[in-house]
């Protein structure tokens, strides 16, 4: 018989087993479909790593590889940042790179020959089917609902708000990061639910990976202890809060210190001080506890109150004394972004000119997570609902989250893993509840009719939850928005995430592919045709590729730890040729890169990025360089006839448009992006000459000429060159003197 | 047919292998100041100098006669040292015998600077005394062609020079002789014209060709020059491949023969005197004008090669298209380089495609032999009307893992396959471990100097040995690799770590 047949299969340890391999099929399914569908870049372009940050952490491993560990954790770079050079070693997040070059070595044990490169482009999809697996235990351990985790683990397989850092080819931190984040806390979860000395440690473990592969680090380094300081607070010491955070705190400190970039940093930065608050409070509170064991209630009440503010008065104390005095660190830049909105645009334009550093907008919510954002409140309040200690955790991470995600776009990925945790355990709860829940026993149903006759709706026990009706309605809805939202994925993955941005695609009339490859036109044409230390100036986003495609020294990159080499580029852009000139002699510049958007009208232009230029440069030289300048009377951004003065004796503009003219009939020069007629000259360059320009027009490298032979300069050289009478007028003026700074 | 036996390899000593090279180039020491003896005179000597490519070809046919009262053999080509680096697909045969096949050259080896480097051309069977012989000797002259002027404007007419002299360098006198000079076009704005060496007008002018002589020079020593210098258009792009790396890998298994090139490519042509003009080119573009850069690069593929790819140091270069092979006729693979290579321009790259091996690779006599026989391309490349010259090839043939008894033959026919005598052609035999090897696959690695595209259509034949054993290697490497793999875990899960007692 079929059923009974069935039954031996489901019930009973068989079952057990059964049920055991299903789950891990399942889970095996789910991580494949969150590495396949992050493969969307890889098929309809090719493996290459994505946008601007992943190119210099694909350089940094491949110089790994060649070079060996230690020559990497010494790495001076004197290829970037010219004339300074970078501590490169000693200023970034290894983890990453590090854990490329091992599964590199492990291979190549196996002799299996993989490039570097394609380790790096499909690292990110690995690490997101481990997140997976890893969200499966993280939830398991909040619900005792066998489904919850299966369907947490699927929602971070696919949601966008974590594939949009982790499609093949983005090579950035996140990829492992956010493994790691999730597995850390897993662990925590275990460590406070078992109080043992292994699973805290194996958090610390774990927490030093996090620390050695991504800044977001902090974010634990805060939440363990907020959620034990919370505990304390709930009046829920126990010895397995104390044994496991310890055990972290102490461990995973020391772990974190090996990184040469955090280094004294969890001991001398404000960012960590509340780690150490908590560690010394748990100590004073597992103190006490002890001493109220030997203590009259009385005598320790007035104990108690007395230490309380003792330690509280020198603790603050100290930490003023140590935070005038220096040797705390003051709150960084970008720490105090996170609470004030507007911080940055006045204070620091360049962590403002960042694209994701901006507020989220609301939509965004959507966007990134679909209908996992209203069930998550469901979530939290059934966390309430229960309150445990890891429920505790779930609440605080949500609300602690859930700002940050407002604040930064880039935060939605630390929201991301709770929204799915919450949603998960809402979600499992409504189908527990209408797909497993059975009707009542004729048992039960006899009894409450004895026991309470006057209850009408007890006596049909076939109504609300566990009728058919019921029943299918709102497991057909909730499968209906399930797979509202495996569509919504894919849509998103595909259409938002899945661009290279180093590679352009459009679509011809026929509905074919059509590939813009400028970047890496002009790249290459740099690697193979300038010398091998030519250096090149550019806004800083193109550094890291300049640096990854085209293998030369550049000026500025993305790494933009000096905010004056920044503004030098940045006055060198928007000052006259006159100025400019000196500054890139100075400098050693041999080419200059512009990105130029203007024959097709791609966007993403220096032009459009220039007011950012202007803006940097002007809180160096408020004197030099004036944002007002760049605009019109009406206070308008133009190119045309109509731009100011300073606009079109800027060398940004002049690069820009120079020759672009004659592209177009007279007078009928378009600018695509900016949809305006330009002037009908084009703008004349002195004392740079265009090297190469890319088919489409988006890059434009120019040569930064020498030194006029004659002595002349380059304005009057060239007036000579192309047969122009010298004017009377400047002579009378006096020859122009360079400024040179 | 020759075979040189490159080495037995033995089943289980690879390094045995990588000792045992078989070919070195065979280079004679000569005495400083050594003249060849002068027993041989050229009784008549036609040079014709093909200038049509941007390579120089040049095919001497020379009636030779031995004035020696003894037989003799060793016939002396003199080349000046700068030249003689250059010289490639050298080759001399019987012109009244082609089909005989080639004779045995030897190099000699520098002696002094400034002095003559000489192939020795040995004669299958001596020479007697007043008997005559008729040698063609063909060859090639990689980047003896120079720009003139070295910068030119972006749209301009590229011109080249070629120096060399009227009187054909040879080791012996020679009583009457003429060069006949083809250009790829009419447009020879400048050629030097000779006084005194012939009556009547030198060179004579007939189309595209010119022709200086012929002269009479039994009274002119041995090495007498007479400088000539033509400069004519050339408005394409004088490709040079400074190096190619060429893999040929052979998958028994996957029945697959997987082809990959990389190309380290230049072109020696006129630079450009301004900056690349974005604009200029579109407009010229658009025109179709004759241009001195490389704008695409046609490559030919067998009949069958599927899965092309066209990459460089960055990534896939989106501008290829394949035109895959109809019927038996050949694939086209279209390589357009990100940008144009102008003169003094560099691009370097990688293609590859696959193809099935049945076409190429058959069984030794009889189904059970453990033998095999593999033909294929010795090198490829575009085909482009202007000519490529390679400075140096190195082709790597991928057998199986365990494959020994590697031995392997260059083609021959009826005329010269653009390729140097054999002996020429320095072949290793190693080990490359890959894909999980245990011993790692031999390999065969040809270096060949001083090629042209004209051997394109030289063909490779590779005979090893390859037994079942040796297929049946890696899955059970494989298999054994795993059995390990599940014993130990299952061990380890076995011991009890825990530290209290159960």
């Amino acid at each position: 018989m079929a059923p009974s047949s069935l039954d031996v299969v489901l019930k009973g340890s068989s079952g057990r087993n059964t049920r055991g391999l299903l789950r891990v099929i399942i889970l095996c399914t789910i991580a494949a479909a969150a590495v396949s569908s992050r493969l969307f870049s890889v098929i309809r372009f090719e493996s290459i790593i994505h946008e601007f940050d992943p190119w210099f952490n694909f350089r940094a491993t491949k110089y790994l590889v060649e070079n060996g560990f230690y020559s990497f954790w010494d790495w001076f770079d004197d290829r970037t940042w010219h004339p300074l050079g970078r501590v490169t070693g000693g200023t970034l997040y290894p983890g990453l790179m590090v854990t490329s070059g091992v599964i590199y070595h492990i291979l190549r044990l196996l002799t299996i020959p993989v490039d570097i490169r394609n380790i790096c482009v499909l690292l990110a999809p690995g690490f997101s089917g481990l997140t997976a697996l890893a969200m499966y235990l993280l939830t398991s351990e909040m619900s005792d609902s066998p489904s919850a985790g299966l369907l947490a683990a699927a929602f971070m397989g696919i949601t966008p708000g974590y594939i949009s850092r982790s499609v093949a080819g983005s090579y950035d931190n996140e990829a492992i990061a956010i493994f790691l984040l999730v597995f850390t806390f897993y662990l925590w979860i275990k460590a406070v639910k078992n109080g043992s000395i292994m699973w805290g440690a194996l958090t610390a473990l774990f927490y030093g990976y996090m620390v050695s592969a991504w800044g977001g680090y902090v974010f634990i380094t805060n939440l363990i202890p907020l959620h034990v300081f919370v505990l304390l607070c709930m009046g829920r010491y126990s010895t397995r809060v104390y044994i496991s955070y310890t055990t972290w705190y102490a461990l995973g400190t020391l772990g974190s210190m090996q990184i040469p970039f955090v280094g004294f940093l969890p001991i001398r930065n404000s960012d960590h001080m509340s780690a150490l608050g908590v560690f010394g409070l748990i100590q004073l509170v597992a103190f006490a506890e002890f001493i109220r064991g030997y203590l009259p209630g009385k005598q320790f009440q007035k104990l108690l109150t007395s230490m309380v503010l003792l330690t509280f008065g020198l603790g603050f104390g100290g930490l003023v004394l140590l935070s005038v005095s220096g040797v705390i660190a003051p709150w960084s830049g970008r720490f105090y972004s996170l609470w004030d909105t507007g911080y940055a645009k006045i204070h620091i334009p360049i962590i403002a000119s960042v694209s994701e550093h901006q507020p989220t907008a609301w939509p965004a919510f959507f966007f990134d997570l679909n209908f996992l954002i209203w069930l998550f409140p469901a979530g939290v309040f059934m966390c309430f609902q229960k309150l445990k200690d890891e429920h505790v955790f779930v609440v605080i991470y949500s609300v602690l989250a859930s700002y940050f995600a407002g604040v930064m776009v880039r935060l939605m990925l630390t929201l991301t893993p709770i929204v799915c945790v919450a949603a998960a355990l809402a979600l499992s709860c409504i189908l527990d509840n209408f797909l497993v829940a059975s009707t009542p026993s004729t048992e039960t149903k006899a009894k409450a009719t004895t026991e309470d006759k006057s209850l009408r709706s007890a006596r049909n026990p076939v109504v609300g939850i566990y009728s058919w009706f019921s029943k299918s309605v709102v497991v057909a809805s909730v499968t209906l928005y399930l797979l509202m939202f495996v569509a919504h994925c894919t849509w998103v993955t595909s259409n938002a995430y899945s661009s290279p941005s180093v590679v352009l695609a459009s679509k011809l009339p026929d509905g074919s592919q059509f590939i813009i490859d400028d970047y890496r036109e002009a790249y290459y044409w740099l690697r193979q045709n300038t010398p091998d230390n030519a250096k090149i100036m550019s806004w800083w986003d193109y550094g890291y590729q300049i640096g990854g495609m085209a293998d030369r020294p550049t000026l500025v990159d993305n790494n933009t730890w000096n905010n004056t080499h920044i503004a030098t580029v940045g006055k060198a852009m928007s000052s006259r040729e006159e100025v400019s000139y000196p500054i890139l002699r100075q400098h050693d510049v041999d080419y200059v890169l512009v990105v130029f958007g203007g024959l097709l009208g791609y966007s993403g232009d220096d032009l459009n990025k220039f007011l950012w230029m202007v803006r940097i440069a002007e809180g160096i030289w408020p004197d030099e360089v004036k944002e007002r300048d760049f605009f019109t009377a009406r206070g308008e951004y133009r190119v045309d006839e109509e731009a100011t003065p300073a606009m079109k004796n800027s060398l940004m503009y002049k690069m820009s448009y120079h020759n672009y003219q004659s592209l177009f009939p007279a007078g009928q020069a378009m600018d695509r992006v900016r949809g305006t007629r330009l002037p009908k000259e084009s703008p004349q360059l002195n004392t740079l000459e265009e090297a190469f320009t890319s088919e489409n027009w988006i890059v434009r490298l120019y040569k930064v000429k020498d030194l006029d032979n004659l002595g002349r300069d380059h304005s009057n050289a060239v007036a000579f060159d192309k047969g122009l009478k010298r004017k009377r007028a400047t002579k009378r003026k006096g020859p122009r003197v360079l400024r040179t700074e | 047919m020759r075979f040189f036996t490159a080495t037995v390899l033995g089943l289980l000593a690879p390094s045995l292998c990588a000792a045992t090279n078989l070919t070195t180039p065979n280079r004679l020491d000569l005495p400083s100041g050594f003249k060849p003896p002068q027993v041989f005179k050229n009784t008549n000597l036609v040079r014709n100098t093909n200038l049509e490519k941007s390579y120089v070809r040049e095919t001497i046919n020379v009636v030779v006669e031995n004035v020696d009262k003894q037989p003799q053999n060793d016939y002396y080509i003199p080349f000046s040292a700068e030249v003689f680096d250059r010289v490639g697909a050298f080759e001399v045969r019987d012109k009244k015998a082609p089909e005989k096949g080639r004779f045995d050259v030897d190099y000699t080896e520098a002696v002094s600077s400034g002095g003559n480097q000489y192939f020795v051309v040995h004669l299958p069977e001596p020479l007697a005394p007043k008997s005559q012989i008729t040698l063609g000797i063909s060859y090639s002259v990689l980047s003896s062609l120079s720009p003139l002027p070295a910068t030119i404007q972006q749209a301009d007419k590229q011109y080249l020079t070629y120096s060399f002299s009227a009187y054909t360098p040879s080791a012996y006198t020679t009583d009457t002789q003429k060069t006949k000079l083809k250009f790829p076009s009419t447009n020879v704005p400048d050629y030097t014209t000779t006084d005194g060496l012939k009556s009547g007008s030198d060179p004579e002018r007939k189309g595209a060709t010119y022709t200086y002589g012929p002269y009479d020079t039994a009274k002119v020593a041995p090495g007498t020059e007479h400088p000539i210098t033509v400069r004519y258009e050339f408005t394409k792009p004088v490709i040079t491949v400074n190096l190619l790396e060429r893999d040929l890998e052979v998958s028994h298994w996957g029945g697959n023969l997987a082809t990959e090139e990389r190309y380290w490519l230049r072109n020696n042509g006129s630079q450009l005197t301004n900056q690349f003009s974005r604009v200029d080119w579109t407009y010229s573009n658009y025109q179709k004008a004759p241009t001195s850069a490389v704008r695409e690069l046609t490559y030919p593929l067998l009949p069958g090669s599927v899965d092309p790819y066209f990459i460089d140091d960055i990534g896939n270069v989106s501008t290829s298209r394949y035109r895959p092979s109809v019927g038996k006729s050949a694939g086209n693979l279209e390589l357009k380089p990100r940008y144009p290579i102008f003169g003094g321009w560099n691009y370097s790259f990688r293609i590859g495609w696959n193809n099935d091996l049945a076409s190429f690779l058959r069984r030794a006599a009889g189904v059970d032999s453990d033998s095999y026989v593999l033909k294929v391309p010795l090198i490829e490349g575009p085909k482009m009307a202007e000519g490529i010259q390679y400075e140096r090839v190195i082709v790597r043939v991928v057998l199986p893992e365990g494959a020994h008894n590697v031995r392997f033959e260059v083609l021959e026919g009826s005329h010269s396959n653009g390729l140097p005598v054999a002996e020429h052609i320095h072949a290793q035999v190693s080990s490359l471990k890959t894909y999980m090897d245990t011993l790692g696959r031999t390999t065969l690695t040809l270096e060949v100097d001083s090629l042209t595209d004209e051997a394109r259509d030289s063909k490779l034949v590779v005979t090893y040995d390859h037994s079942m054993i040796d297929a049946l290697r890696k899955p059970f490497t494989i298999f054994a690799g795993l059995l390990t793999v599940f014993v130990a875990a299952w061990g380890i899960g076995k011991i009890d770590v825990s530290i209290k007692k159960r």
